[in-house]
């Protein structure tokens, strides 16, 4: 395994950049991560319409999530890959296709993350900012979405090993993250399937637990400050 | 749109393939359920032993399997494990349908390390105090699990594990890329075949949708069949 | 009607009318854009595939691009794509143009243009030597393995409609399950059949390629419907290629005595695009 990753190391963590595009462990993080600073302003309009008085707001937001909560990954990616250039007028890469899924997907279920956040926010906070003269959107601007912030930052990072994960998928319509990467490597190999998949799964295996310790660091800290 | 034809995806021929994903589909959420929960009950149980190794065991295949996507894993299982095995077991599993075979074994423990989680902060939101008395009133460890602590969790269980059933059942997806030929691997050919990819992933989305919203609903109504009771 | 309400409704059916005559002119776009995109496989040696110690594109396929890139007048961006995406690519306009070792197929007919004919190959099976099999026909209930939506499975499954055929994303993640014994045979067109059994060295002599083909594919450059300039001048840059003599020079460059399929002699001219 350690002179795989000595040779390959390069391909492993770029793909073919800059012979070509950007790949590998490089394009995963950087996929990961635009897609949840994306899917969040998302996550915070469906949570805030999933929690509105207004039934109009309320009933179809509450559908969407329902609707894609209950499609795999997979579909929503290929929903993009075939609707995306048709709706935007725009010709769409890989890269893209795979952010706007997982901006999509990911929206869908920090609206909940989102919810359950300003829900644990207790009701009299809403009541005093309201008595003390602040209308719905300030009080919420304001006073319940920060303290819902800190809340959710532990979920939050939660959501991004998730993500980090489901850009594996990429995999499957043809774009370099690591997983394929892997795979053109094992294909050139053959017989150190293993070591290959192996190291594939250690860097995955390294990377999430990472964050997720992150995360974990966080949940604690924040159950010890709070009052 | 231009000429939204479902019927072309629905030809006999194409509508045979599809109910045969279908069904493998729920073929292998329903396998794969039947052997991750006992798997995850023990998994829970080893966390919460007493002993280390049972605990460091428990948290290692948790966390292990949590944090590799489970694309890799089915990949890891379908093209790295089998070259691991002696040659006569590896001869035996490919002419067994080799891709199942391999789906199931992924399938499972990824779903087994979360199901795991979900069943030990059951175990643990029921009062200690529970546990102490059946150990005081001289129960062993398992057998005060499996009679008094556990009966008590299973309510707080159920919804958390109903929605990693959910998640099963869309993973299932996934396992195309090892050549299961389960709904999204026939989605795929039926594309390729009749030019139209719209109609044919509406159909399969709507099949998907069925089953998860049956899901769902099972949720829903177990939680208000059986609330948790406040202790 | 008031004179001005004429004109508006005159003008409004004018446009129309008068618009499916307006073609969206693809090549005048390209040479605006100022680079042709070309959608390639990237997993099939040696038409396209990566040059592992240059990590870019290279083949047989990719030259022809830059052949037609050439004639415009733009440089080429070349793309690569799985080979279930490629006339989905090209039918959103993601790629102008495939050099993807496509089939000329009736089927497709209805939806993408092709080229003259840039390739003349079959399809065949690749088998282990221990598996016994030496006829198509023997395949018969059987496990084969080949890539997901190309021709492939639909031509095997014509040629013996017992077989079992499993497919994977990419061909060479095929030829990994023929290789770990996982099925009996391996089905690709015959140029990359035999580039993956040179690719085998020592191991060549434990597989053989099954003579017969399962069909015969022409492969031709994939252009979007109702394209007339690009598909003319397309056409050109291919008959000039030929005429030259590169075209020759070409396919014993990927496929000569110093490439590993080691063909002595090409047994096609780019001439035609009749099937």
């Amino acid at each position: 395994m350690i002179d795989i990753i000595d040779t390959y190391w390069l391909y492993f963590l770029v793909g073919q950049y800059p012979d070509g595009p950007l790949g590998g462990l490089v394009l995963t993080l950087l996929l990961g991560f635009t897609a949840v600073v994306l899917a969040l302003p998302l996550g915070v309009l469906l949570g805030l319409a999933r929690v509105s008085v207004r039934r109009w707001l309320r009933w179809p937001v509450t559908a969407l999530v329902y609707v894609v909560r209950g499609t795999p990954l997979l579909m929503v990616v290929f929903w993009a890959y075939f609707f995306l250039p048709s709706v935007t007028g725009h010709k769409t890469n890989q890269f893209t296709t795979m952010l706007a899924a997982l901006v999509f997907f990911n929206g869908a279920y920090l609206a909940e993350i989102v919810r359950a956040g300003i829900q644990g926010i207790a009701k009299g906070q809403m009541e005093c900012a309201r008595s003390l003269g602040l209308n719905y959107t300030q009080a919420m601007r304001y006073i319940i979405l920060p303290q819902a912030a800190r809340n959710m930052l532990p979920s939050l990072v939660n959501q991004f090993v998730t993500t980090i994960k489901e850009t594996s998928l990429g995999y499957i319509i043809g774009l370099a993250e690591l997983s394929f990467v892997a795979s053109q490597i094992n294909t050139q190999l053959l017989t150190r399937p293993v070591a290959v998949f192996g190291t594939l799964a250690l860097a995955y295996f390294i990377l999430c637990l990472g964050l997720s310790r992150i995360a974990y660091y966080l949940e604690v800290r924040r159950s010890r400050v709070a009052t | 749109m231009p000429n939204f034809d479902l019927a072309a995806v629905l030809t006999d021929e194409f509508r045979g393939w599809l109910l045969d994903g279908f069904l493998l589909s729920i073929e292998l959420t329903a396998i794969t359920w039947l052997i991750a929960l006992p798997l995850a009950t023990f998994i829970a149980l080893c966390r919460l032993s007493s002993v280390r190794v049972a605990r460091g065991l428990g948290f290692a295949l948790v966390e292990g399997f949590r944090n590799i996507p489970l694309l890799v894993q089915l990949l890891f299982w379908y093209f790295a494990v089998p070259e691991l095995l002696p040659e006569a077991l590896r001869s035996w599993l490919y002419e067994h349908d080799a891709e199942i075979v391999c789906a199931v074994a992924g399938l499972t423990f990824y779903t087994a390390a979360f199901m795991a989680e979900d069943i030990r902060s059951g175990i643990r939101a029921v009062p200690v105090t529970q546990l102490e008395a059946a150990r005081a009133l001289g129960f062993s460890f398992l057998a005060s699990m499996r009679r008094i602590v556990l009966p008590q969790a299973v309510r707080i269980i159920v919804p958390p594990l109903i929605s990693q059933t959910l998640n099963l059942w869309k993973n299932t997806s996934i396992a195309t890329v090892i050549g299961t030929a389960e709904l999204m691997y026939q989605a795929q050919r039926v594309e390729t075949a009749s030019f139209r990819g719209v109609e044919t992933f509406t159909v399969v989305t709507l099949a998907y949708l069925a089953v998860s919203l049956l899901i769902t609903a099972l949720s829903v109504w177990f939680q208000r069949r059986f609330p948790v009771r406040a202790s | 009607m008031k004179p001005t309400q004429a004109l508006i409704i005159a003008a409004g059916m004018a446009a129309v009318f008068l618009s499916p005559v307006a073609f969206s002119d693809q090549l005048a776009d390209i040479r605006k854009k100022g680079e042709l995109v070309c959608g390639v496989l990237g997993t099939d040696e040696p038409m396209s595939f990566i040059d592992p110690a240059t990590r870019t594109l290279v083949g047989y396929d990719v030259d022809l691009c830059q052949v037609v890139a050439k004639k415009i007048g733009v440089p080429a961006k070349v793309k690569q794509l799985a080979v279930a995406a490629r006339i989905p690519e090209l039918q959103q306009g993601r790629v102008d143009i495939l050099s993807a070792t496509l089939t000329h197929t009736k089927e497709r007919e209805a939806v993408v243009d092709f080229s003259l004919h840039t390739f003349i190959t079959g399809q065949k099976v690749m088998v282990r030597r221990d598996s016994g099999i030496a006829k198509l026909a023997q395949l018969a209930g059987k496990k084969v393995v080949t890539v997901k939506g190309g021709t492939q499975e639909p031509n095997m499954r014509k040629a013996v409609p017992t077989v079992d055929v499993v497919t994977f994303e990419t061909a060479p993640q095929a030829f990994v399950a023929l290789q770990q014994r996982k099925a009996i045979g391996f089905v690709n067109d015959e140029v990359s059949l035999f580039d993956a059994y040179g690719k085998l060295g020592a191991a060549q002599k434990d597989y053989v390629v099954l003579p017969e083909s399962i069909s015969v594919e022409a492969i031709a450059l994939g252009l979007r419907k109702n394209e007339p300039a690009l598909k003319t001048l397309v056409n050109d840059a291919l008959r000039e290629l030929e005429a030259s003599g590169a075209a020759e020079k070409l396919f014993f460059k990927w496929f000569g005595p110093n490439s590993r399929l080691k063909y002595g002699q090409r047994s096609f001219k780019i001439d035609s695009d009749r099937i």
